[in-house]
């Protein structure tokens, strides 16, 4: 699974999260700050995510990202490792 | 122990919302109850049966509440808070709680361990994948999430807790309003009893109790009774000094007892029954004979009914006449009483008391049951009566709005 695929899944997961942003235009380049998303939907959507791509790793590893693009390329690797 | 003098200026409840097996809203409770309406059948929500082939659970579910809430915060309030919601939406509008400043405004919800079914349900979906666990279920499981939901999307900011008294929450929630507002705390405060949302395991223990009963009917006071019948509800009361009254007022809280009879589990307790409502009774300055009609807990368990038939007499209220709401929309446990207490009101104010169904062979014929259909009754003081698991007793008394001359 590339990260193009995984950005999917995580903007998939913050629309079914946050069901207002259904018909907003997300990108790679949108952080979920900036979307609105608080940070307990922001780790509901995380874990969502690692679920639909069967990977463990703990939350705190996953701190740093500043958009969509850069967290999927974070879990791309991870999955990847 | 009662106040020691009649409360000069009662308080009075200026709203009112309400969520049952008859549907959302006051409307839809109204006519249910005058009608009689039959709502019992096996329970449909997911984590209510046991699914290898004992006995059906029957009980009483209400349709899906109204869509208040913002999306995003709708999916994540389970069953009891979006009933909650919608309650206070009700009564919030009706008794004009805008006008109160929001730190003037309390909020107690009566119930505990209210999400049982959501739980049951999350144990069985998460127990293989633990790790994927939503973050929000760390502090949805709580109680108090339902205050926080409340107070998250209507102005309360005076304070918002729970208080637990099993199937006397609801009725204690109203006892603690009337304290919140009677010591000057707040100006307003909503009682909510909330909807207690049981799972077949919660179910299971009941039924191994022996106090749940088989079948679709709940015959309270009737020789036939064989046990409660569980009924989801949920149901709001605003409390206000009568200056703070909205433009209606459904009657004045006369008087209130609460006490605990030394019972640890579920046995009855006819003494601590009858010093409730005497403490009531004497905080309102009345006596039994004032009193014209008793809402009952009256929940369709053998013992439960007999030790209340014993606390009736004792009391002195064969003159009253006597219905039992729970023949109707089942026994909402913690919301039991918040929602009787509604039925009170609206009985009060339309001069109308609803039946008690399957009321056939009364246990005890000398009192005057309403039976068959609902029937006209001018009620100036009543008694409502609710009793909870653990030794809990809690009468209220309630008067018409305006203090009428016998």
């Amino acid at each position: 699974m590339d990260s193009d695929r995984i950005a999917e899944i995580i903007i998939a997961e913050i629309r079914s999260t946050v069901p207002e942003l259904e018909a907003q235009p997300i990108t790679r380049a949108d952080s979920m700050t900036d979307l609105g998303v608080d940070s307990i939907e922001r780790s509901e959507i995380i874990l969502a995510t690692l679920e639909a791509i069967g990977l463990k790793v703990p939350m705190v590893q996953l701190h740093g990202p500043r958009n969509i693009g850069e967290l999927a390329d974070l879990l791309h690797a991870k999955s990847a490792a | 122990m009662p106040s020691p003098q009649p409360d000069s200026q009662p308080l009075v409840v200026t709203g009112i919302g309400v969520a049952s097996g008859l549907g959302h809203g006051k409307d839809a409770f109204r006519a249910g109850l005058f009608e009689g309406r039959g709502v019992f059948a096996p329970l449909a929500r997911p984590g209510r049966q046991r699914d290898d082939g004992s006995p059906e659970f029957f009980g009483v579910e209400m349709p899906d509440p109204p869509a208040i809430l913002p999306r995003r915060v709708e999916r994540t309030a389970g069953l009891s808070g979006r009933a909650a919601v919608a309650v206070l939406d009700e009564a919030w509008r009706e008794a004009g709680l805008d006008r109160i400043v929001p730190e003037r405004i309390g909020l107690v919800v009566g119930g505990s361990n209210l999400m049982a079914r959501e739980q049951f349900l999350s144990l069985r979906d998460y127990a293989e994948r633990l790790d994927f666990l939503p973050p929000r279920h760390g502090h949805v499981f709580l109680d108090t999430d339902i205050c926080g939901l409340c107070a998250s999307q209507f102005p309360i900011r005076g304070f918002a807790h729970t208080i637990g008294a099993a199937s006397a929450s609801g009725a204690a929630a109203i006892v603690a309003a009337v304290e919140a507002v009677r010591s000057g705390r707040v100006d307003a405060c909503i009682a909510l009893g909330a909807l207690q949302d049981v799972s077949a395991l919660d179910l299971q223990g009941f039924r191994a109790l022996g106090a749940l009963g088989a079948g679709p009917v709940c015959r309270p006071m009737d020789t036939g009774h064989g046990g409660f019948l569980y009924g989801e509800a949920c149901a709001a009361l605003v409390v206000t000094r009568p200056e703070h009254a909205g433009s209606t007022v459904y009657g004045r809280v006369l008087g209130t007892g609460f006490c605990t009879d030394g019972s640890r589990g579920p046995e009855p307790n006819s003494d601590g029954q009858v010093r409730a409502a005497q403490d009531a009774l004497a905080a309102a300055g009345l006596t039994t004979a004032d009193i014209d009609y008793v809402n009952g807990h009256a929940t369709g368990t053998p013992s439960g009914d007999d030790a209340e038939l014993e606390t009736l007499r004792r009391l002195g209220l064969g003159h009253a006449r006597v219905n039992a709401t729970k023949s109707i929309i089942g026994h909402g446990l913690s919301a039991a009483g918040t929602i009787e207490a509604a039925a009170v009101l609206i009985q009060m104010r339309e001069g109308l008391l609803h039946p008690t169904l399957h009321l056939e062979a009364p246990l005890d014929e000398a009192f005057r049951w309403v039976r068959g259909a609902a029937q006209e009754h001018r009620v100036r003081h009543a008694l409502k009566l609710s009793f909870g698991f653990g030794g809990s007793n809690v009468a209220l008394v309630f008067g018409t709005p305006e203090e009428e001359t016998a």
